[in-house]
């Protein structure tokens, strides 16, 4: 079948011992970025973009994928470990992770959460494989009102479908506009919101802002107890993982409900983080142990754990077909893909087939190979988090400071990201979602050029967004989702019985 | 986010609420300028369709609008906002980092990167080091000019992301 053959031409494009290399450091820095905080996934593949300019399109994205994958597990060791989070989709995993690793069985839970990870992000990346020329196909009918649709439904569902206040969701989401609006105006060539300020002429990069929300605010978070790293004991033989192995295979219900869960919101703006919750409490609720879960259950580190990697990699599907990214990091990585001249859609899938399937491939070596160094290399990255706070918290302030300047070579940047740093903490603290702020920051400009280019269109009538089926459907249904809130409030007024 | 009942709130932290419409009032001055911003740009259409300034200020608009709102919620429930957002104790360790950290970006024009990093690192290992623990001397020493020197090699020499040296450009051209 077609997809199978273009995946062996994308392998034969990845595999070299360049690439394999560069799997390996993504792989390790991942798993570092992963560990420590104020350094997760999207902030570290943001501190790597400007060291990618210089790299094939495609060795970047293997190392920046690598990346990824190895952050996404690293986040696991320390919430299994430490109970310290390392990454917000790994919360959930320190409910029975934690536990686990108090009974002396630290290395049953990191086996397992390594296990889940990895087929959950196999069955995301399948998921790639087979739809995403598909997709593809069918986005390329796409004209700028039906990506506007798209763009509507995407930040719709952001407002109407996380659990977090809409109102809230609202302003993240704008200032992301805000951000993105600073600087030339790409149909007109003014120059906006700049207010004389000679720095912001070439407008507000989003990478200041993720590492500023992300990295410096993640640290503010993670001060606040005093932070010291007190890890259980660990020990992770080949016989634990394969007595580990041998026990996992009875939860296969867990692990499909996980997978769905994952995909679908990885797929949908809803992200690992979500996902991990959700199909936590699903487990919960549906698993014959649930009372036992908070105390050391095994199906209590495989739901969250799986759910969360689905999530992570199927949220390169929407990114890599349509342009709409359906987490934070993936948001940065489209970023990326912009600076390297790619377009990231349909015509990414038509004229740059070997960026593509080069990089759906290694998808699924570089999870593989994520995996084994993981699991090698647990007793390197604990005994990294033993360097005293005092030490490794300015080294990552300053790894932030570097990578902000690294961006435009501009110490304006540096300030604006500690003024994102301070707003990070803030947002934490008082429930407002980082990543509707990325993903507005990183496709404002798209978004508005679709915006104006339908108006062009359509001689400024609105009705252009309704013109077809399937624009109409995205845009209503995209205006619909972002109402549900709203409606969700009026319905609870009428029937305060059922609160 | 802290857990505390409504009605207790240790004093000297800072409330939920006071963060709140902190945050709040500073989103809705944003949108203001953003809005302001616009204006300037016109907001109208001509025929080139929506004018420079149309978007950023329904941006701006919706912007000040939600943290109007968000903030007319903290004002509606203004007693549950009592409880803290964070404790005294929290607040002093942030401020502990938080305040270094704009030091040390302050200085950086002046000083260089490479500097103000070696006295930013040197200041945590000597002030803040935990459990009482007292750093040596030789080892402050060692690690607050290593680190920069590590920076050096790392970013400006092997991946060529200079760093800004400020007034000390001339030593690195080597």
């Amino acid at each position: 079948m077609e997809q199978f053959d273009l995946l062996m031409h994308g392998m034969g494009v990845v595999l070299s011992w360049y690439h394999i290399m560069l799997m390996v450091v993504g792989v390790l820095l991942g798993i570092l970025v992963g560990v420590l905080p104020g350094l997760g996934a999207p902030n570290g593949v943001t501190l790597l973009l400007p060291i990618t300019f210089s790299m094939e399109p495609v060795s970047a994205i293997i190392l920046l994928s690598c990346m990824y994958w190895g952050a996404l597990f690293g986040g696991s060791v320390t919430s299994v470990i430490f109970n310290i989070p390392g990454e917000p989709s790994s919360v959930a995993t320190t409910f029975d992770g934690y536990p686990l690793a108090r009974q002396g069985r630290a290395g049953e839970a990191l086996a397992t959460a390594f296990t889940s990870a990895l087929l959950g992000a196999l069955v995301g990346v399948l998921l790639i494989t087979f739809l995403s020329g598909y997709i593809a196909k069918f986005a390329l009918s796409f004209s700028s009102p039906e990506f506007f649709a798209v763009y509507v439904l995407a930040f719709g569902s952001f407002i109407g479908l996380t659990k977090t206040p809409a109102l809230k969701t609202v302003a993240s989401m704008m200032i992301g506009f805000a951000i993105a609006a600073v600087g030339m105006d790409t149909v007109s060539g003014n120059l906006r919101l700049t207010f004389g300020f000679t720095e912001l002429l070439r407008g507000i990069s989003f990478e200041i802002a993720v590492i500023g929300l992300f990295g410096i605010g993640e640290i503010l978070c993670t001060v606040e107890e005093g932070l010291v790293f007190k890890g259980e004991q660990t020990r992770l033989t080949p016989r634990i993982i394969w007595e580990t192995w041998k026990k996992l295979p009875r939860y296969w219900a867990t692990w499909l409900r996980s997978v769905a869960i994952g995909c679908w919101m990885g797929i949908t703006p809803g992200g690992p983080t979500a996902a991990s919750f959700l199909s936590y409490s699903v487990a919960k609720r549906t698993s014959k142990n649930g009372d036992n879960f908070g105390k050391g259950e095994l199906e209590g580190v495989i739901a969250p754990e799986t759910a969360d990697h689905s999530a992570g990699t199927s949220a390169l599907l929407p990114m890599l077909t349509l342009g709409i990214p359906g987490s934070a990091t993936a948001a940065v990585m489209l970023g990326g893909f912009m600076i390297w001249g790619l377009q990231p859609g349909p015509t990414l899938f038509l004229e740059q087939k070997d960026f593509v399937w080069g990089l759906i491939a290694s998808m699924y070596l570089g999870n593989v190979v994520s995996l084994i160094i993981v699991l090698a290399t647990i007793p390197l990255f604990a005994a990294i988090l033993r360097i005293p706070f005092s030490i490794i918290a300015p080294i990552i302030v300053i790894i932030c400071s570097i990578g902000a300047y690294a961006v435009n070579q501009s110490l304006f940047d540096v300030a604006l990201m500690l003024v994102f740093g301070l707003y990070g903490y803030l947002f934490k603290k008082l429930g407002y979602p980082i990543a509707p702020l990325i993903l507005a920051a990183v496709l404002g400009d798209k978004a508005e050029d679709a915006f104006r280019q339908s108006m062009l269109f359509s001689g400024g009538s609105l009705g252009i967004f309704w013109s077809n089926g399937l624009a109409g459907t995205l845009t209503t249904a995209g205006l619909a989702m972002a109402c549900l809130p709203l409606i969700g409030r009026l319905f609870k007024r009428r029937t305060p019985a059922a609160v | 986010m802290s857990k505390e009942t409504a009605t207790e709130r240790q004093s000297g932290g800072l409330s939920l609420r006071a963060g709140g419409l902190f945050t709040s009032a500073s989103l809705i001055v944003l949108g203001g300028i953003v809005m302001i911003g616009s204006l300037e740009q016109g907001t109208g259409w001509d025929d080139a369709g929506p004018q420079a300034g149309y978007f950023p200020f329904y941006i701006g608009l919706l912007l000040a609008l939600s943290s109007l709102g968000t903030a007319l919620n903290i004002l509606r429930n203004w007693r549950k906002g009592a409880a803290d957002l964070t404790t005294r104790a929290q607040l002093g360790r942030v401020l502990a980092v938080l305040i270094p950290i704009c030091v040390f970006v302050a200085l950086m024009p002046a000083a260089g990167m490479y500097v103000s990093s070696a006295l930013f690192i040197a200041w945590f290992m000597w002030r803040m080091a935990e459990d009482g623990r007292r750093y040596s001397l030789k080892k402050i020493l060692a690690v607050s000019i290593g680190v920069p020197i590590a920076a050096y090699f790392i970013f400006t020499v092997w991946f060529e992301v200079p760093l800004y040296a400020g007034p000390f450009a001339g030593w690195l051209t080597l």
